[in-house]
């Protein structure tokens, strides 16, 4: 592979882990519920982007779609609404002792897993899986054969999602 | 090329992201994100693993198992469509739940919902 | 003796049960469909009949074996097998013998003429058959206590003898102090019975185990009397077993006829009916003890440490109730203590070494002590139900025929000289000074014991005095003197009748008004004719007073007629006969001409003492002021303090030492460990629920802290060559 090639994959790399990262940190750190959420979204589009480099094409395309286009809207949604009804409630009071203990076990937790799976796995750079595994076609394949059995029940699991959520919101049941 | 490490460490350093941002929120919006965020970070991680193909360790802690490349591939993959549709679902359900939970204290602090108290 | 008249025994036996049965089952129906006084009849003709019956046909079976020579007067009648486990062999056997005949022929014969008089005497209670169905069950227990072959079958006799006392001593079982004085008995009783049943134990066990030597029964029949007695002189080896066994046995003795230390129910016995008092606590059943001494008898001739201890109980039992009853003042109590005092003098007799004295004494004693019974019963019934003595006073004027044969029977207990008492007493006295069997330790405490049973003699002479003096003479009519209604006079104890409130009785039961309008109707009518200073003593129905009249002709003549040239000595211990010992012959009595004299002297000299005290009616010192007492008199009176200190040893320290068990083991200990277990799980669960705290933050945290432990386990454990 050219060297300039390598450098470029690095490159992409950071810019979308920097990203990333980043976003991730707004989303734990920022005050306001909408900017949290709206750095969610920035998480997820640099997520996918990041699938996009591992040749995961139908994910990342799913990731944007469903992630970013259902499931954060509907977070905004919710919390526009609770913003209507109730601004002054999305502020949080200040709670120092939990904080600390929090991103004390945090770091903890990175720490030990770190150290155990980053050394290792920092050297392996070559890909064995085949370059057209993340097409459509192949995860089509795969998920109407092999895990067709998971793929259905995972449906009935939507079903159930849907008739749960429509309970929950009547307001006479 | 990118090594694997790096895939692994931005996802384990997310998913601690998440963690500590359920232990710190009081909202439960964003603690709901937060898991939306440990979620993500678990599908990355899969994926990563399924591109780079199976990971013998330098000494085998079981016996040498011969790994099926694409098996690792696809299922990787496969895992992380059901982990998008359970989470799909999930935050449907949640939210309708924190929902019904507003309408009926006007409150959405979670330190406030404690009548699970023993 | 042919089998015919030996299979008499078995209808001897079984009338009086079928009699019992015939009034448990038909009597209260006879009576309710006749009419009270026609049922009455009928049911008490046909209580007394099967005893009369009994006694006729005990006659007949006395009479065949008095013609069998001495040595074979020794019939075993068997009736089925029993129990027949493996090597032990217990059947129904019954044994005739003289001794046992003896026995069968005053229960059956006093005992039918006790159950006369107590048709009379009965006459107006409530529960007539049940009354009867005890006295009758008890005639049968008794029997077949005196005919049993073996020891079970004695046993069985004994507790069954013991049960009726209790029955019919609490007969009036409305009154608590009835019920009270019952169990008292049945409980003294049961001392006695543990210290029986372990003689019997060691019986079996040392014959079992010695097999070898003693031979085993060919048939099995370790516990059958003609076994085991013969196979007794073989003890002489083992001194000690033969003095366990006697004294053990002696322990079942002193229980049944009331000894010191276990006389003390006898006195709360007297709250039964007098006729009860009379045949069982003086004829019959505390006779049981000196019964079994005398079959027993091989077992203290081996041990004369064991006769010299029931010698001396004998002895002081003999003096200690004497003592007791100079100071009572009800004229049952009195009779009591003489009871408890006169079978002193029986078990003097056996520890002597003369055991047919104690059985001459027992059957003498049966007639004059059923006659007093019988006598005081008749004053009892005259005096509207009162029984104390003060109130008593110059009562010969209106009952003659009561008054006369009481003083027949108490010249006959006092040892008057020809009447049965003296001839009775000759023996005893004579046979404890003289025998040389006795000895313990080199003292001759035979000889001793009858000295002091001696001066019991005069004591005894002097308080029968005093008795009749104090009832029957005496220019004074004491009741007249009572008010009417006055209160201080009533005795409670002496009370005999049922006592019911209205609404609620005195065990705590609530009746309904239907329920108490019966029970009021089927009371008939009470004397409430209270003893009072317009009161006439009548004398008694013939029913009651022709018992007394035989009782008391054969308390004059009797003693001579069976005494006369060691008649009853040869009846029972003939000759030769039943020697168990080589060298020892079952001692008699030693003709000592001034004994003879000493204790004429000691019985006219009490007779003489009592008249003369109690010839001018009652003393101001023992009169109803209780301070004017002298204070031996009251002491005496108590029982020496010896009933209150066992009863508040026994019943109350019992009672103490079980509340405090309760108290500790169970309360404290098993409670405590159940409760304790219970209290650890509430203390855990309530400090276990601090960790609920509702919020979902900490769960989370928890979670999170729990995974980074579990991580560092695995980390440590399983990866740590991974590096």
């Amino acid at each position: 592979m050219p060297p300039s090639d390598e450098l470029a994959k690095l490159t992409i790399f950071g810019a979308l882990a920097g990203i990333a990262a980043l976003a991730a940190v707004g989303v734990v750190v920022s005050p306001n519920a909408v900017r949290s959420a709206l750095c969610l979204i920035a998480n997820f589009f640099a997520l996918a982007f990041l699938y996009f480099t591992l040749n995961a094409e139908l994910l990342g395309i799913t990731q944007v779609i469903v992630y970013t286009g259902a499931i954060m809207v509907l977070f905004l949604f919710v919390i526009m609404l609770l913003n209507l009804g109730a601004a002054h409630l999305l502020r949080e009071p200040p709670d120092l002792l939990k904080k600390a203990i929090g991103i004390l076990l945090g770091l903890v937790l990175f720490g030990m897993i770190g150290s155990q799976v980053l050394r290792p796995l920092a050297t392996i750079t070559a890909t064995t899986s085949p370059d057209d595994y993340g097409s459509p076609q192949a995860v089509g394949r795969a998920l109407f054969t092999t895990y067709v059995w998971p793929f259905e029940v995972a449906s009935v699991l939507l079903l159930i999602g849907i008739v749960g959520s429509i309970m929950l919101a009547k307001r006479k049941i | 090329m990118v090594p694997l490490g790096a895939y692994v460490g931005l996802g384990l350093f997310m998913f601690t992201m998440g963690m500590i941002g359920v232990m710190i929120r009081r909202n439960p919006i964003v603690i709901f994100m937060c898991i939306e965020l440990m979620l993500n970070a678990v599908n990355l991680t899969f994926l990563a693993f399924a591109r780079y193909g199976p990971v013998t360790p330098a000494k085998a802690v079981v016996g040498t198992i011969p790994h099926n490349v694409l098996q690792t591939a696809m299922s990787g993959q496969v895992i992380v469509i059901f982990v998008m549709a359970v989470a799909a679902a999930e935050v449907a359900v949640g939210l309708g739940i924190i929902m019904a939970i507003f309408r009926l204290r006007q409150s959405i602090d979670i330190d406030e919902m404690s009548l699970l108290r023993g | 003796m042919g089998s015919s008249t030996n299979s008499l025994i078995w209808i001897i036996l079984g009338l009086p049960l079928a009699g019992s049965l015939i009034q448990a089952l038909f009597g209260k129906r006879v009576i309710d469909s006749m009419g009270v006084a026609k049922g009455r009849r009928v049911m008490g003709t046909l209580a007394v009949l099967p005893i009369a019956i009994a006694f006729v046909l005990g006659v007949i079976v006395t009479l065949a074996l008095s013609n069998l020579a001495p040595e074979a007067r020794s019939q075993i009648v068997t009736l089925c097998d029993w129990i027949h486990i493996q090597t032990l062999n217990v059947p129904f056997e019954t044994l005739i013998d003289p001794l046992s005949m003896t026995m069968v022929l005053v229960i059956t014969g006093v005992g039918a003429l006790i159950h006369l008089y107590a048709t009379g005497y009965m006459g107006e209670e409530q529960d007539y058959s049940r009354f009867f169905t005890y006295l009758n069950l008890f005639i049968s227990c008794m029997l077949i206590l005196v005919l049993a072959n073996n020891l079970v079958l004695m046993f069985i006799g004994w507790e069954g003898v013991g049960l009726c006392s209790y029955l019919l001593i609490a007969f009036w079982y409305k009154d608590v102090a009835n019920a009270k004085a019952g169990n008292k008995a049945f409980i003294v009783n049961r001392i006695g019975d543990w210290g029986l049943t372990l003689g019997m134990f060691l019986i079996f066990s040392f014959y079992a185990t010695h097999a070898g030597e003693f031979g085993a029964p060919k048939d099995g029949r370790w516990l059958s009397y003609d076994y085991i007695l013969p196979a007794a002189t073989k003890l002489i080896l083992y001194p000690d077993t033969a003095t366990a066994i006697a004294l053990l046995l002696f322990i079942g003795a002193c229980g049944k006829s009331a000894q010191f230390p276990l006389y003390f129910w006898l006195p709360d016995a007297m709250a039964g009916p007098t006729p009860v008092s009379a045949l069982i606590h003086a004829a019959t059943m505390v006779t049981a003890g000196v019964f079994m001494v005398n079959r027993m008898h091989v077992f203290y001739e081996l041990s004369p440490f064991a006769s010299a201890v029931v010698c001396c109980i004998g002895a002081f039992t003999a003096l200690f109730a004497a003592l007791i009853a100079f100071g009572q003042t009800d004229i049952k109590k009195v009779l009591a203590y003489s009871t408890v005092s006169q079978l002193g003098f029986m078990f003097v007799a056996c520890g002597a070494g003369a055991y047919w004295a104690g059985m001459f004494h027992v059957v003498t004693h049966a007639f004059f002590k059923a006659c007093l019974f019988l006598g005081s019963g008749a004053v009892i019934y005259a005096m509207a139900h009162n029984q104390d003595m003060r109130n008593y006073g110059n009562l010969y004027k209106y009952l003659k025929i009561t008054a006369w044969t009481m003083l027949i029977a108490t010249l006959a207990i006092a040892g008057f000289p020809g009447l049965s008492g003296f001839w009775s007493k000759e023996a005893i006295l004579g046979a404890a000074i003289g025998n040389q069997h006795a000895i313990a330790q080199g003292i001759n405490l035979g000889m001793i014991s009858g000295y002091v049973a001696l001066f019991v003699a005069m004591l005894t002479a002097w308080y029968m005095a005093r008795l009749a003096m104090l009832t029957f003479f005496g220019k004074q009519e004491r009741w007249r003197q009572i008010h009417p209604h006055h209160e201080s006079h009533a005795h409670h104890a002496a009370h005999e009748h049922a006592h019911t409130h209205h609404g609620e009785d005195v065990f705590g039961f609530y009746y309904t008004e239907e329920e108490m309008a019966r029970r009021a109707a089927d009371t008939p009518a009470e004397h409430h004719h209270e003893l009072d200073l317009n009161h006439e003593p009548h004398e008694v129905p013939p029913s009651m007073w022709w018992p007394l009249v035989i009782l008391a002709a054969l308390s004059a003549v009797g003693g001579f007629l069976l005494h006369n040239n060691e008649a009853f000595r040869n009846w029972l211990y003939p000759e030769g006969k039943l020697a168990v010992l080589t060298q020892s012959v079952v001692p008699g009595e030693a003709s000592n001409i001034p004994l003879t004299l000493y204790s004429i002297i000691a019985a006219l000299g009490g007779l003489t003492i009592g008249y003369l005290v109690y010839r001018k009616g009652l003393p101001k010192k023992e009169g109803w002021d209780l301070n004017k007492w002298s204070p031996f008199r009251k002491w005496a009176g108590n029982q020496f303090g010896y009933d209150a200190a066992v009863v508040n040893s026994g019943v109350e320290g019992g009672g103490e030492i079980g509340t405090g068990i309760w108290k500790i083991l169970d309360v404290g200990l098993v409670d405590g460990i159940v409760n304790g277990i219970g209290a650890v799980a509430m203390g855990a669960g309530r400090t276990l629920r601090k960790m609920q705290t509702g919020y979902v933050r900490n769960y989370a945290m928890s979670m999170t802290f729990g995974g980074i432990l579990i991580l560092a386990i695995v980390i440590s454990v399983f990866m740590a060559g991974a590096k």
